[in-house]
């Protein structure tokens, strides 16, 4: 079998299918990058990518084009606004995320019929509940790694089992916002992320440094698939991992069948162009990267694209918008203890009058200070000069940003779509990014700004700044979701409750491409989730 | 890329006001122009003839205002200048946009400033002691 993604979820669906005694060709477009490799450069990363980044693609011939929500069209590198970029490593964006570990709730997977569909949302439910979830959670918590607080969240649904590991220690900004939350009544506990906070399989504690979000782990003891499932599957033999090989096409034959797929890999020097057949491709390449897939895999007997008869794929695309604040406190809150993010709240994901959904609010990641200059500043201080140098002295330690990512009712003209004129390094069609963000995204957005404004000012802030959001074009990025939703109508999904595409046997997609919708929380985990749990099926299909 | 002697002095006189010294490093001390020159070679070498033309026009500007070179005013006054040109108001022809040019100036320096060292900038990691930054020491890292 063929899996095209070496990220959250390939990792994993390469590792199910050779533990079940599958051989499986793992492609992956970018190169396994070192932590000295990935650097800790505060101009070029993953978090602020002013002039590079250092998780991949490479910056020079793989444009994209983005259509803002004024229908302006731009050209861009993977670096620069709009391109959404998220990350093209062995371990994909898992080898520098910031590794929260959230499941969805129970009202996640029937958002519609919880709410209802707005006009103009392609809001629906997925066609399997959290409780056929539940057990790959667990699988993920324990087999990728997770340190949380079992007992804490009164809101999340059901678990059989708790986390494999205590929570990372609190930090002073929770302590602070701990007692604001008490006074209103509101329940907080320790975020849950996939990072060991003591050691565990075979790896390293988290040594609390501060370049967590964003970087590679000095300690390795952050969990993504590079260093979990992907270490597991290769201990088979039975999987090859190919780096800096890029899927251009999955083949069919004229029956419409998946035969194999054509990558591009270097080798010497030169671009060979090699064809592998395959029992079942799966392509976990990402929700951006495998609709691109899908359409350019195009044939006679598919002329709009495999899976795409009812023109679905690439639509619906989702990512987070992120409604937050910052706030100043008198004292200083900073301690320099990483990941930085440290407390958290659901109470506002669901059951919320008049919005549709919610979100999950928490602190923010240690803050590089370039980016504090960059984005935490006041519009009312001056950028320069004596009294610019005097806040930033004053404020880095004192001020703490709260947000969280909300709902993000999708919206079929959020698509993924190939360029009709930009090509890639390799002369390929390259992905067209347009739509704008649904109202219903933005008024719940307001609605969860006043709820974090709230809560810092009854913590003590003395000063707070940044607005409500407003709209402000579509969002995908390293959230990026809901490109092949899964459904049992083949007229309005992509693929099964399995992520089988619907009118083939043996062609599959694993990724975020799946989410009906993305939750008012980080995806991985879910992403993860469903990867246990489609390969698990895959592996006992075929 | 190199600056003339005059280019240089109006750069590091420019850079000390919007990040002056106290009892931290200002802008040229802590290697803003090290970070800028770096970068002029590097990410920013289209740059190159818009920091030439900027730092001579601003010259000429200040020689127009005050009758001195940008380096020679107090610095109230060259403070003055910077904010004038913030707004778009010059006396003489200026071959970038004035505002765009200090724009530039800005963000360019806080990068030298507040970036890690590895940059060019930031010497000895002054700006992270100044704003309480820790980084960890002695960890071994793996990989």
């Amino acid at each position: 079998m063929i899996v095209v993604g070496a990220g959250a979820a390939g990792g994993i669906v390469a590792c199910v299918l050779t533990e079940a005694g599958k051989r499986v060709l793992l492609l992956e477009r970018g190169r396994a990058l070192s932590f000295k490799e990935v650097g800790r450069d505060h101009l070029r990363n993953q978090r602020i990518s002013l002039y590079g980044h250092n998780a991949g693609p490479e910056i020079e011939g793989n444009p994209r084009v983005f259509v803002d929500h004024q229908g302006h069209a731009t050209t861009v590198r993977p670096h620069e606004g709009g391109y959404n970029n998220n990350a093209a490593a062995v371990g994909g964006g898992t080898r520098v995320y910031g590794a929260q570990a959230w499941r969805f709730m129970e009202q996640d997977f029937r958002m519609a019929s919880e709410y209802g569909v707005p006009e103009g949302s392609s809001l629906s439910d997925w066609p399997i509940t959290y409780a056929e979830m539940e057990p790959y959670y667990e699988r993920a918590e324990w087999e990728i790694g997770v340190c949380g607080d079992d007992h804490g969240n009164r809101f999340q649904a059901p678990r059989k089992k708790g986390y494999p590991m205590p929570p990372v220690p609190p930090t002073t900004t929770h302590r602070l916002l701990k007692r604001g939350a008490e006074a209103l009544g509101w329940s907080t506990f320790t975020t849950p992320m996939l990072i060991n906070s003591v050691p565990y399989q075979g790896r390293a504690a988290c040594v609390q440094c501060q370049h967590c979000v964003g970087f590679a782990c000095p300690s390795d003891a952050k969990n993504g698939s590079q260093n979990t499932v992907i270490p597991r599957a290769l201990a088979t033999g039975l999987c090859d991992l190919v780096t800096e090989a890029f899927c251009e096409r999955i083949e069919t034959d004229a029956q419409g069948h998946v035969t194999g797929v054509t990558y591009l890999v270097m080798e010497n020097g030169a671009t060979l162009r090699r064809t592998v057949e395959a029992q079942a491709v799966v392509s976990s390449a990402g929700a951006i990267e495998s609709a691109r897939l899908l359409l350019m895999s195009a044939s006679e007997k598919h002329p709009l694209g495999l899976g795409n008869e009812h023109d679905n794929v690439g639509r619906n695309l989702q990512g987070h918008y992120y409604p937050g604040l910052h706030a100043m406190f008198d004292e200083v809150i900073y301690d320099g203890i990483g990941p930085g993010v440290s407390i958290s709240m659901t109470q506002f994901n669901h059951g919320n009058p008049g919005v549709i959904g919610g979100g999950m609010l928490s602190d923010e990641f240690i803050k590089l200070p370039i980016i504090f200059w960059y984005r935490s500043q006041p519009g009312d201080i001056p950028r320069w000069g004596q009294t610019n140098k005097d806040w930033m002295r004053h404020a880095y330690s004192r001020t703490v940003q709260v947000m969280g990512p909300v709902q993000d009712i999708p919206h079929p003209d959020c698509r993924v779509t190939l360029d009709g004129s930009v090509r890639d390094r390799y002369g390929l069609p390259v992905v067209r990014l347009s739509g704008t963000t649904h109202q219903e995204t933005v008024r719940t957005s307001q609605f969860m700004w006043e709820r974090a404004k709230a809560w810092v000012e009854v913590s003590g802030a003395v000063k707070t700044w940044g607005g409500p959001p407003t709209v402000a074009g579509m969002s995908g990025g390293q959230h990026q979701a809901g490109t092949c939703r899964m459904g049992d109508d083949p007229r309005t999904s992509v693929t099964d409750k399995w992520g089988r595409v619907h009118a083939h046997d043996n062609l599959y997609v694993m990724d975020a491409s799946l989410h009906v919708t993305n939750g008012g929380f980080n995806p991985v985990l879910t992403i993860m989730a469903l990867a246990f749990r489609n390969a698990e099926h895959l592996a006992q299909t075929l | 890329m190199t600056f003339n002697e005059t280019q240089l002095k109006t750069l590091r006189a420019a850079l000390d006001r919007l990040i002056p010294p106290d009892d931290y490093p200002g802008a040229w001390d802590a290697g803003v122009g090290d970070y800028i020159l770096r970068q002029l070679d590097g990410d920013l070498t289209s740059l190159q003839s818009a920091y030439t033309e900027g730092l001579d026009a601003l010259n000429a500007e200040a020689r127009a205002l005050e009758d001195l070179p940008f380096p020679s005013l107090e610095p109230d006054a060259q403070d003055n200048l910077l904010r004038r040109l913030e707004g778009g108001v010059t006396l003489t022809a200026w071959p970038v946009p004035p505002e765009r040019f200090v724009s530039m100036l800005i963000h360019h320096a806080a990068e030298g400033y507040y970036a890690d060292p590895g940059n060019g900038g930031n010497r000895e990691a002054r700006s992270w002691e100044m704003i309480g930054f820790k980084i960890e020491e002695g960890v071994r890292y793996v990989g």
